[in-house]
């Protein structure tokens, strides 16, 4: 019964903990750039204004504009649900495995790529199109990189991978895992629209991928999808955190290993959030079409990891 | 304490193969001087690694060797080329990144398939290291055949004699030192030639573009 208690619990926490890692990385960034900046907590109360806010809906739109917030958001829980957060084996690594979590991640894109359609505006389809490239080309590599640590705990099993990696640390160093990070790393900035892909700050703009595509979105809609976007960025970080760096996880249910799981998974998300801010700060965006380059990139290195750890074993 | 020795050189053996695959990525002159810097950083470090494991204090001198030639002349030399010369970019290779990329990819599959027996035959810690040295000297092969630009390939051989240089240490703990000043002079006075040639070719065509050579047949 506790178990689907913390179960319930870290679900809970993700979402609670999703806008506040947004507006950190907001926050350090604005201080990078000498800005005053919003404070960390702003995206809860963007969320808030657009929970009263009134929903307006284009009457060119069909009900698939209506139902993909809804699609995306859920899928993207569904996620949450099978990534190591807090504490592992989790309850539903039955249900489901990477590969699982890759589709999810897919379903999720393809209901805002429809979205983007739907009401026939120019940006959005622009965006969908966009947004369908970086997909196509960045879903390969997740699988590719998750798989090479696979590869090494012998199971495909998100949950097994991590406690695979606490019982033995030295695989940490292994090159396998290293080149894994990094195709990663890639993969989930080019995922969450970050800077090299996609410039998160602006509104308006040409070369603009997520943006575009809720861009006709408002009220409570534009309210789940954002906050589903920023639950991908905090799966996508702690699933790197936790894969790669799992010290601290907890392996039992006592309160002591939990609150000690909730500092270290906290210290770690920071960690990420910094490197984003300062990395979001030194770089600027890619051109479009170098922007398949990079996540062939990520592809060599994730099948570099996939060989190493295949050949190395 | 041996499981150390082993992960560390592979560790480092695949920094210098990202360092070498940066050459694909990166289009400016700069960008692949840094990568080359860093690159003979890491080497010297795997030097230094060996030389602490297999207390071999000749090969402490070639790490240091390696770091004062190959990550501090020959990029001092690298950086003053750049000024005439680096606003010229790799616009337009042969190939273009995204399929030199997966090309690079299979060589270094194509390298670990090579490996196997020798990598078998072996007993050393650092044997795992060793498809990876192989990896990194078909990669800069790649980059000089591919890249049309003379100073893409100069640095594109510098990479290929870091990688044979990995692969010496890596499969036989270092070559005599005699043998290793003598391959550091050659590579000195090798590159003096090539730095010599660039600028001749530069001053003929005013580009740095080695299609233009084909001129030369009239």
């Amino acid at each position: 019964m506790s178990g689907w208690l913390v179960e319930f619990f870290q679900i809970v926490f993700a979402l609670a903990l999703a806008p506040g890692l947004v507006g950190l990385i907001r926050w350090i960034k604005a201080r990078l750039q000498s800005r005053l900046g919003a404070p960390p907590w702003q995206p809860y109360r963007e969320l808030g204004k657009l929970f009263h806010k009134e929903a307006v809906v284009s009457k060119n739109a069909s009900w698939i504009f209506r139902f993909a917030p809804y699609a995306v958001s859920a899928s993207t829980l569904a996620i949450a649900f099978l990534v190591p957060v807090l504490v592992v084996p989790r309850r539903l690594d039955m249900v489901g495995d990477l590969f699982v979590v890759v589709y999810l991640l897919l379903l999720g894109t393809f209901w805002l790529a429809l979205a983007g359609l739907d009401p026939g505006s120019a940006f959005g389809g622009m965006g969908s199109s966009r947004e369908v490239t970086v997909a196509a080309l960045a879903e390969p590599t997740t699988a590719t990189a998750i798989f090479s640590l696979a590869l090494g705990a012998g199971s495909t099993n998100l949950g097994a991978i991590v406690v695979a990696a606490l019982n033995d640390p030295w695989t940490v160093l292994t090159p396998g895992h290293l080149l894994a990070f990094a195709a990663l790393f890639i993969v989930a900035i080019a995922e969450t629209g970050r800077l090299p892909v996609d410039n998160p700050s602006t509104h308006l703009e040409l070369t603009m991928i997520h943006e575009a595509m809720i861009l006709e979105y408002s009220g409570r809609y534009l309210a789940l999808l954002e906050w589903a976007s920023w639950l991908k960025l905090f799966v996508f970080l702690s699933l790197l955190a936790n894969l790669f760096f799992p010290w601290g996880i907890a392996t039992t249910l006592t309160p002591g290993a939990l609150s000690w799981a909730i500092v270290t998974l906290l210290v770690k998300l920071a960690l990420l959030a910094v490197v984003i801010a300062v990395m979001e700060t030194r770089v600027a965006k890619l051109r479009l079409f170098r922007v398949p380059e990079l996540l062939t990139a990520s592809f060599v290195l994730a099948l570099l990891a996939i060989t190493s750890s295949f050949l190395l074993r | 304490m041996n499981s150390l020795f082993s992960q560390l050189a592979v560790l480092g053996s695949s920094l210098t193969l990202i360092f070498g695959l940066m050459l694909l990525w990166h289009r400016s002159v700069h960008a692949y001087t840094t990568a080359f810097a860093w690159q003979s950083v890491v080497l010297a470090g795997i030097v230094a690694v060996v030389a602490y494991f297999e207390r071999d204090p000749e090969l402490y001198f070639v790490a240091a060797m390696l770091l004062w030639l190959k990550a501090w002349f020959i990029p001092r030399l690298l950086r003053r080329m750049e000024e005439p010369l680096g606003a010229e970019q790799e616009l337009q290779p042969y190939v273009n990144t995204a399929t030199s990329l997966l090309i690079s990819g299979l060589l270094v599959l194509f390298a670990y398939a090579v490996c196997r027996p020798l990598v078998a035959l072996s007993h050393l810690p650092t044997r795992a290291g060793m498809p990876l040295a192989l990896g990194l000297i078909f990669v800069s092969l790649f980059v000089i055949a591919s890249r049309k630009k003379a100073l893409t390939q100069v640095i594109g051989f510098l990479m290929l004699e870091n990688g044979i240089a990995l692969l010496a240490v890596l499969g036989t703990y270092g070559i005599p030192l005699v043998v290793e000043i003598g391959v550091f002079l050659d590579l000195l006075l090798g590159f003096m030639v090539m730095q010599l040639f660039v600028y001749r070719i530069h001053e003929t065509f005013e580009s740095i573009d080695v299609e233009q050579l084909g001129r030369l047949r009239h």
